[in-house]
């Protein structure tokens, strides 16, 4: 068999691809994932980290409210250890119409989303963290989803099951003969290797650059970017997702994440040609300090530790270029009877709560296609990780005493954890203090999940995410990098890039302590590592 | 409780104003949270390109060993930087080649050390090197598990046991004419570095670690005792926490631990450092200067603040405490008459006197001298 031969091949390490891969590999597909970059590097690592119950789309979208909530109840079960089951609040602030908590409720129910009004007093019980003026609040079950951890285990599984998975590798052309797609042409960003691959179906999973790669197909998407500016701040001020009960706007979501909680977002339209480098702008960040101190005013005084946007890949399901009739909701496009192009799909728009599904939709349309009748798995199958429960039953198995650190790595690893136990007392040597990271947690993400980079890392370990943002442990990851690539000029160029991109999400909000620890980094790298 | 002098902050600009001042006769006080840049001091002094005697004396005298020598020293991610004035510790080359066989040692599990980085450096100056890992049953011992591997912390043991180093590098010594080692010795005691260097039949190189800096801290030791001999009172682990200004004089000022007690002085100088040891603090609205609300010199406009690339000059670390040719600041455009500001609260305001330890030790010189005139 030919190596450069599959079965389907996948456009795109989003959270899209990364399922989609996953559900065709389970389905006994050959597959290939190829990324540009590296997983959930898009609008996936860019979002609040919100498993909707739903509730927010209720009033505007029941069909998305429906559809997240059942996704919301099987991803609890299949991707335990991605998930923190927080539950949600929907307040009411006094200047909020009261009004609109009724009909909220009501289409919540409708969707099939448990919604109990409950007195204020309880809830500032439930979430001490929350306005004390609200004159209302409803109870739903909103979770919070770590998006990398997430993505990385659908990625992990894939290969468990076959999967062929090449970041870093742009596609540069796909192969067609006649109106038949037969595959890819990429080019390797780190060898410089040009390679084509070949497959009857290649699936476009690309998310907002969706548009170019159907362009390289000779088909038209139209996408309509909208960017989401969020900030991340330095604790976890609130345990349960906090909403506001008034129809859908800038800032009125606060989730926390693991050691951090995020408010956003802001939504602006940008042209295609911006979505690579969104910045967050000052306007934009006071917007969200004002609207995240009114659900929670202690965030007034609690540090911000980086300020980030994403884009959202909306799309018109037809082909109006006004894009007047753009959706939110999943958009899943045969391009054999739309364009009479064969062999082409593309899945997109949706919400990462909704990915399953989407892969899910995605993939009995490529069986169809191949003539496969196999049904899907990936609502009752766990993801590698999440088969035995909760992390502290997961660490109690594996040590009788489990310390903070070998806690906080079965929280991110989930069962995959044991694994990583190698007797070696070194391998339990901390590299990143803030997130409480081991040596031996960053060697399997270098060897297991295809981590090459100092921010690949982060995206799968957490390493660099917390309070100090990488002041030390990118050195000290960045030797570890070099050990296993051999390759030292490599990773004093990746140094730098880490340094750059923290930068990126530390200037817009480059005051207290922020700055402090801005100054002390330019002092540390320039003067006393001599970077 | 007076003074003639009281003076804010412990750090290289506090501690040489407190020793030069002392030694002038002056009763001082210094008040110091214990934090300073000392503690992440790379060993050399920057920005010093002349070594004025006045300047040495004070280290000789204090036990700090240091020498001038224009040229390079080894950074420690295997990088080159111009340096002169510079403690024993750090050595200075004429050029980058400074050997032809280099011998790294490392620690086994020590990742704050980067032996691999400064080999690549080193092989492109054309230099062989060879890397070895020691280890020692000291660094294994339950009470410095493999989380505690931090600089000060295997400095604390090799304060014992650098005799079995030099030893262990002996055996492992085969063809080098260089021994590199990490920063990690005579935290206690300054002359160990120099007794390595004459135990080893080779030239002996120190390489800096991630901070803390053992040499740093050893060094922001020896200050300050040589301060608290020649008679300064060192308050360690306080905080000015509020100044009385009266007529454009300052009275006194409060601090945390005395409580009700005021320091009262006829000077008072400020050396309570920059953003990161909270000289300066900074809101999304303004940069002020917390203790005196001085003038200050910098942009309003916090878009100005940043350069967007990380690598680039950051505006806002030029950003100081506005002061006249004597370093004398101001209070809504009113001088204050008997207050003084030194060090890299300063920011980049004067550039005359350099920046980082030229900027604190100069600052706190020129100081000195106003002051006992």
């Amino acid at each position: 068999m030919n190596p450069n031969e599959f079965d389907v091949i996948i456009i795109g390490g989003g959270i899209t691809g990364a399922g989609t891969q996953r559900d065709c590999a389970m389905r006994g597909l050959r597959t290939l994932l190829v990324d540009r970059s590296d997983i959930a590097t898009g609008a996936t690592g860019r979002n609040h980290g919100l498993l909707h119950s739903g509730a927010r789309y209720a009033v505007n979208d029941p069909e998305s409210a429906a559809e997240c909530i059942r996704e919301n109840m099987i991803l609890r079960r299949v991707a335990a250890h991605c998930i923190d089951e927080s539950d949600g609040l929907f307040v009411t602030l006094p200047e909020d119409d009261l009004d609109y908590q009724k009909s909220f409720v009501q289409a919540c129910r409708d969707a099939g989303i448990r919604a109990d009004i409950i007195d204020p007093d309880l809830a500032r019980r439930l979430e001490p963290a929350v306005n004390p003026d609200i004159i209302g609040a409803v109870r739903v079950p909103d979770c919070s989803v770590d998006p990398f951890r997430l993505c990385a285990a659908n990625m992990l599984d894939a290969k468990l099951h076959g999967g062929q998975v090449r970041l870093q590798t742009e596609v540069t052309g796909i192969i067609k003969e006649g109106n038949t797609v037969k595959g890819i042409r990429t080019h390797n960003r780190n060898t410089g290797e040009d390679l084509d691959f070949y497959a009857p179906i290649v699936v476009n999973a690309s998310g907002v650059w969706g548009q170019e790669i159907a362009q390289m197909a000779g088909v038209k998407v139209g996408m309509f970017p909208a960017k989401g500016s969020l900030l991340i701040f330095a604790h976890r001020v609130n345990n349960m997702v906090i909403n506001r009960c008034r129809k859908p706007s800038n800032a009125d979501i606060l989730v926390p994440g693991d050691t951090v909680c995020i408010v956003g977002t802001t939504s602006s339209r940008i042209p295609l040609e911006e979505c690579r480098n969104v910045a967050v702008t000052p306007d934009e960040v006071t917007l969200l300090i004002t609207e995240g101190i009114k659900l929670a005013p202690r965030l007034s005084s609690t540090r911000i530790l980086r300020a980030y946007a994403g884009v959202r890949p909306l799309v018109s399901a037809d082909d109006d270029p006004s894009g007047r009739n753009i959706s939110r909701g999943i958009v899943c496009l045969d391009h054999e009877t739309r364009d009479g192009i064969k062999g082409f799909i593309t899945i997109t728009g949706g919400k990462l709560t909704s990915y399953r599904l989407m892969a899910e939709m995605a993939t009995d349309m490529v069986c169809k296609k191949l003539g496969i009748d196999k049904a899907c798995e990936t609502a009752i199958t766990p993801l590698p990780g999440s088969e035995e429960g909760s992390y502290e039953e997961v660490a109690k198995k594996i040590w009788e005493n489990p310390t903070v650190a070998q806690k906080a790595a079965a929280a991110r690893m989930g069962s995959r954890v044991a694994r990583i136990r190698s007797g070696d007392r070194r391998d339990e040597a901390l590299i990143c203090e803030c997130e409480q990271v081991s040596m031996g947690e960053i060697n399997a993400a270098i060897d297991r999940l295809e981590a090459s980079t100092l921010t690949d890392l982060r995206r799968r370990t957490r390493v660099g995410m917390g309070t100090c943002q990488g002041e030390f442990c990118a050195c000290r990851a960045a030797g570890l990098l070099a050990k296993a690539h051999g390759c030292i000029e490599k990773e004093r160029a990746d140094i730098d890039f880490f340094l750059q991109e923290r930068w990126k999400g530390n200037f817009p909000i480059g005051w207290g302590d922020t700055l402090r620890e801005a100054e002390y980094t330019q002092w540390v790298y320039k003067h006393v590592l001599g970077i | 409780m007076r003074f003639d002098t009281v003076i804010v902050g412990g750090g290289l600009a506090g501690l040489i104003a407190g020793i030069s001042l002392q030694k002038a006769g002056k009763s001082t006080a210094i008040v110091s949270t214990g934090q300073n840049a000392l503690h992440f001091f790379s060993g050399c002094f920057e920005s010093i390109q002349e070594a004025p005697q006045q300047v040495l004396d004070i280290f000789n005298e204090a036990g700090i060993r240091v020498h001038y020598k224009p040229g390079v020293r080894l950074m420690p991610m295997g990088t080159f930087k111009e340096s002169a004035l510079s403690l024993d510790d750090v050595s200075l080359f004429p050029t980058p080649q400074f050997g032809k066989r280099v011998l790294i040692i490392n620690f086994m599990g020590y990742h704050d050390f980067f032996s691999s980085f400064l080999a690549e450096g080193l092989e492109k100056q054309g230099m062989e090197c060879r890397i070895r890992f020691l280890t020692l049953g000291e660094l294994t011992q339950p009470e410095l598990g493999p989380n505690e591997m931090r600089a000060v912390q295997i400095a604390r043991k090799m304060d014992d046991v650098w005799e079995k180093v030099v030893q262990e590098v002996r055996v492992l010594l085969k063809d080098e004419d260089t021994v590199i080692l990490p920063q990690v010795f005579g935290l206690k005691d300054a002359s160990v570095p120099t007794r390595i260097r004459q135990g080893i039949p080779a030239q002996v190189v120190f390489a800096g670690t991630l901070p803390p800096s053992v040499p740093g801290i050893r060094t922001q030791m020896q200050l300050k005792k040589r301060y608290e001999v020649l008679g300064g009172t060192y308050l360690m682990g306080d905080r000015v926490t509020g100044a009385h200004v009266y007529q454009d004089v300052v009275q006194n000022v409060v601090t945390k631990q005395l409580d009700r007690h005021y320091l009262e002085a006829d000077h008072f100088i400020l050396a309570s450092g920059s953003f990161f040891s909270k000289g300066l603090v900074s809101n999304p609205f303004k940069i002020y200067e917390p203790l005196f609300e001085l003038d200050m010199d910098y942009n309003q406009d916090r878009n100005t603040w940043y350069n967007p690339t990380f690598a680039n000059h950051q505006p806002y670390m030029g950003f100081g405490v506005k002061t006249d040719a004597n370093l004398q600041p101001s209070r809504k455009g009113v001088p204050v008459k008997n207050l003084y500001v030194i060090g890299s609260i300063l920011g980049e305001t004067h550039p005359e006197l350099g920046s980082g330890a030229g900027l604190a030790i100069r600052s706190a010189l020129k100081v000195t001298e106003l002051i006992t005139k």
